[in-house]
């Protein structure tokens, strides 16, 4: 499979389709992380196993990686639903790049998504590599089996988890910059003039930015729950992505990325969206 | 001969620490409430008992121990507006004793490198006395993972430099003791026997780069293209320089309204964007290369420089933390490692 | 607090400057007292108002806050408060994840003529504040350094 990866990534860069490709590359103590390939020699760099976390669709609203010229993207069937937004949000020129799609196992990448997993191929790539693995039909509570655990706690308790969980947040913004669909050129969280968002790692700045971050990436987070995973506080983010995911399912049978002809939510509206709540 | 204390001795004088109102920081599993698989980190904390501290040697925290000395958010003083007075609040300067237990050596030799930059035009009074408030044991390393590279910045899993007593595991029940300042001794006093047995050094990380090839890099590579080449993936987060030891950088900021606030002290990172970014929409670093250049030269040349000591103890942090597995280790073993020729190559 | 005087909760009122605005200036004209704990602030539309604020007010101490603007169909810039509806449904959600008091937060629409609609609601949603006392729980985070 890595074989045929490189391959397909040797020929299109020779045949000049593409000037790099965005993939994985072998890190030390068999990790791997992003690479840019630009000359095919090179694609011997190239690897896919079950530590391919990166969602690297990150990359391609990046200044620095677009000034590399036309580019082909390795993407798992997770991290292709990012792709579905970005082109849905007038991000990227789908025509203008080459996705190659790879295959997860049954085990993916071993990330606690992956057992909710119900597609391991992509669906909507120029090359895919790798056996197209069957789907496996999931219900809306395979889905959200995490956050309904985490809803059984009375709101007192789960503002006093989120508060513990909080505590410890740093303010990286490791979350906001690994994830795809954070591409603004100026984050709220960076205004200054005036000041929005708190930019102190206290509880309140703290809970100001989490609320934020969610609600921004509300109906629009595709849950490759890379925010989750490089947290170095280890704060578990996707209780909160997947809060916004589901009431996007239940609201509006919206769920972002699955689908490359339904329109996105936010932005948008209907008449006929319920208001049970608003007197 | 040597001195050595068992694991229950060591485990009771926390427990006795605690009872008596000090705040023991030590390596722990941080718990989150719900089973969600995902990965929980073990982190440097206050412990509330002497139960969940770690002390196999074994253990990485992904934070460091500069918290507790800089924490990340610190109220410099409170102001309230009164009419057209402006009324400023001093604050409290701290006045717990902190006990660390089970640091690792490289997180504690950060300490004194710290000590140049909060004594140099500008004595830190909160620093410094926490710094004074603060004994430190640490744990000489009993594994080490491919993110830890204390052995090429001349450091090693038994440096005793910024700890007060260091602890080398003889087996899972004792340490020998290696007491390196007086504040360590009596911390200890009593608690430790003479025998007759040294524990075995522990292995060391193999050497990753050569310093003099990295200087060597830096004195003249300025325009060299791997500083693009080798740093295009990162995305310029502040988790390496948030769990660094040595990183030091902050932001003074007001939080408040009409009636008042606060000036604090927040913690900020070169890889921001925002971080070099002028009033005028003007960035003298304007991409990631440079952002990360500057990391490494102010690492591993400005500040011996300026205070004859490297600002990083290799103990992987960065990498180990980095969303995309960069950090400080892969830039430098890249560059040092760099062919010699084309040095004025752009 | 002291014991005789009842607790008096700060309530935010974040309100459309095309409906529910002029809804609460007819209250005031028409002489209908409504409870002095409501602060309004007026914004441009629904459609306007960030979910930041309501964050912000509960920072700056407030026990409850109230969000409204024109009924659907009426917007004066003809879909703010569509867009706005969509969104605190979303945001309701997350709310609730993060175990904020959804009680606390309450949204309506109030035309220009219901000033007395405006006074009975938030005559309403005052009590309901007094009844449910400080909103602590917010203020601790806040405080917490
Ligand atoms: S979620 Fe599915 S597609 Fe994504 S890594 Fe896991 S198995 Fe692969
Ligand atoms: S990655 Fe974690 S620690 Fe960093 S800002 Fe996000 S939540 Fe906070
Ligand atoms: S919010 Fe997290 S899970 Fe959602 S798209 Fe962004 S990185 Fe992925
Ligand atoms: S630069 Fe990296 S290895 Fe060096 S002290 Fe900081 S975190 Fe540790
Ligand atoms: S090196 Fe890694 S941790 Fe540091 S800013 Fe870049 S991506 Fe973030």
């Amino acid at each position: 499979m890595q074989n045929e990866l490189r391959q397909t990534c040797r020929r299109l860069l020779e045949e000049g389709t593409v000037q790099v490709v965005i993939g994985y590359g072998d890190g030390t103590d068999g990790q791997t992380f992003p690479t840019f390939v630009t000359r095919r020699d090179d694609v011997e760099r190239l690897v896919w196993n079950e530590r391919c976390y990166t969602n690297l669709a990150t990359y391609l609203t990046r200044p620095e990686i677009l000034a590399l010229g036309k580019a082909a993207i390795c993407v798992k069937a997770c991290d292709e639903r990012a792709l579905v937004v970005l082109e849905k949000e007038s991000q990227i020129d789908r025509s203008q790049l080459v996705v190659i799609g790879l295959a997860c196992s049954t085990d993916g990448v071993k990330q606690p998504k992956c057992e909710a997993c119900e597609n391991r191929t992509p669906r909507w790539a120029n090359v895919t590599i790798g056996d197209a693995a069957g789907e496996t039909a999931k219900t809306t509570a395979d889905r959200y089996a995490a956050l309904q655990a985490f809803m059984q706690k009375t709101p007192d308790e789960r503002m006093a988890y989120w508060k513990t969980e909080l505590a410890r947040c740093v303010k990286c913004y490791a979350c906001r910059q690994v994830c795809p669909l954070c591409y603004c050129r100026q984050c709220i969280a960076d205004k200054n003039r005036p000041v929005v968002i708190s930019t102190s790692a206290t509880l309140k700045g703290s809970f100001a930015w989490q609320i934020t971050r969610a609600f921004h990436l509300g109906g629009r987070c595709i849950g490759c729950d890379e925010c989750t995973r490089v947290c170095p506080a280890g704060i578990d983010l996707r209780l909160l992505n997947l809060s916004l995911a589901r009431a996007a399912e239940e609201n509006f049978n919206f769920r972002a990325g699955v689908d490359v002809e339904a329109e996105p939510i936010v932005g948008a509206y209907s008449e006929r969206d319920r208001e049970e709540f608003i007197r | 001969m040597s001195e050595t204390i068992t694991r229950g001795a060591l485990l009771q004088r926390v427990s006795v620490w605690i009872g008596g109102g000090k705040s023991v920081i030590g390596p722990r599993q941080v718990k989150p409430a719900n089973g969600s698989g995902q990965e929980v980190p073990v982190q440097y904390g206050r412990v509330a008992s002497a139960e969940e501290l770690l002390l196999s040697g074994d253990t990485r925290p992904a934070n460091s121990l500069k918290e507790f000395f800089f924490p990340r958010h610190e109220k410099l003083y409170g102001y309230q507006f009164k009419g057209r007075q402006i009324e400023l609040t001093d604050t409290e300067q701290p006045s717990t004793e902190q006990i660390i237990v089970g640091g690792r050596p490289c997180d504690a030799a950060a300490l004194p490198v710290l000590d140049h930059l909060f004594n140099w035009d500008y004595r830190d009074e909160t620093f410094n006395r926490r710094r004074e408030l603060t004994t430190i044991v640490t744990i000489a390393c009993r594994s080490f993972d491919s993110h830890c590279f204390c052995t090429s910045v001349g450091s090693s899993p038994v440096d005793a430099r910024g700890s007060d007593v260091l602890l080398l595991a003889v087996d899972a029940e004792r340490y020998e003791v290696r007491f390196v300042t007086e504040k360590g001794r009596r911390l200890l006093n009593g608690a430790t026997t003479t025998a007759n047995e040294n524990a075995t050094e522990p292995a060391a990380p193999p050497k990753r780069f050569e310093m003099e090839q990295l200087k060597e890099f830096l004195a003249g590579g300025y325009e060299r293209p791997e500083w693009k080449t080798t740093t295009l993936r990162c995305l310029g987060c502040g988790a390496c320089a948030y769990t660094c030891p040595t990183c030091h950088c902050f932001d003074i900021v007001d939080e408040g309204n009409a009636a008042g606030g606060l000036r604090a002290r927040n913690w900020d990172a070169c890889q921001f964007g925002l971080f070099t970014l002028h009033a005028s929409g003007h960035n003298p670093r304007h991409n990631q290369a440079e952002r990360q250049r500057q990391r490494i030269h102010h690492k591993f040349q400005i500040y011996p420089d300026k205070f004859g000591e490297t600002l990083c103890t290799g103990c992987g942090n960065c990498t180990r933390n980095c969303p995309v597995g960069l950090g400080v280790l892969s830039v430098v073993e890249a560059i040092a490692a760099a062919p010699r020729e084309n040095q004025s190559q752009k | 607090m002291s014991e005789q005087q009842p607790f008096e909760p700060k309530i935010v009122a974040y309100v459309c400057n095309w409906c529910t605005y002029l809804g609460a200036d007819l209250a005031g004209t028409n002489r209908l007292e409504y409870p002095a704990n409501v602060r309004i602030i007026r914004l441009p539309c629904t459609g306007r108002i960030d979910f930041n604020l309501i964050i912000k007010a509960f920072e700056m101490g407030a026990d409850a806050v109230l969000v409204s603007g024109c009924h659907p169909g009426d917007c004066h810039y003809t879909a703010g408060n569509f867009h706005a509806r969509r969104r605190w449904i979303l945001f309701r959600q997350l709310l609730e994840t993060m175990g904020i008091d959804t009680r606390r937060v309450h949204f309506s629409w109030i035309s220009a003529a219901e000033g007395k609609k405006f006074q009975q609601f938030v005559t309403e949603i005052t009590e309901t504040a007094r009844a449910l006392g400080p909103y602590q729980a917010y203020r601790e985070i806040c405080q917490a350094e």
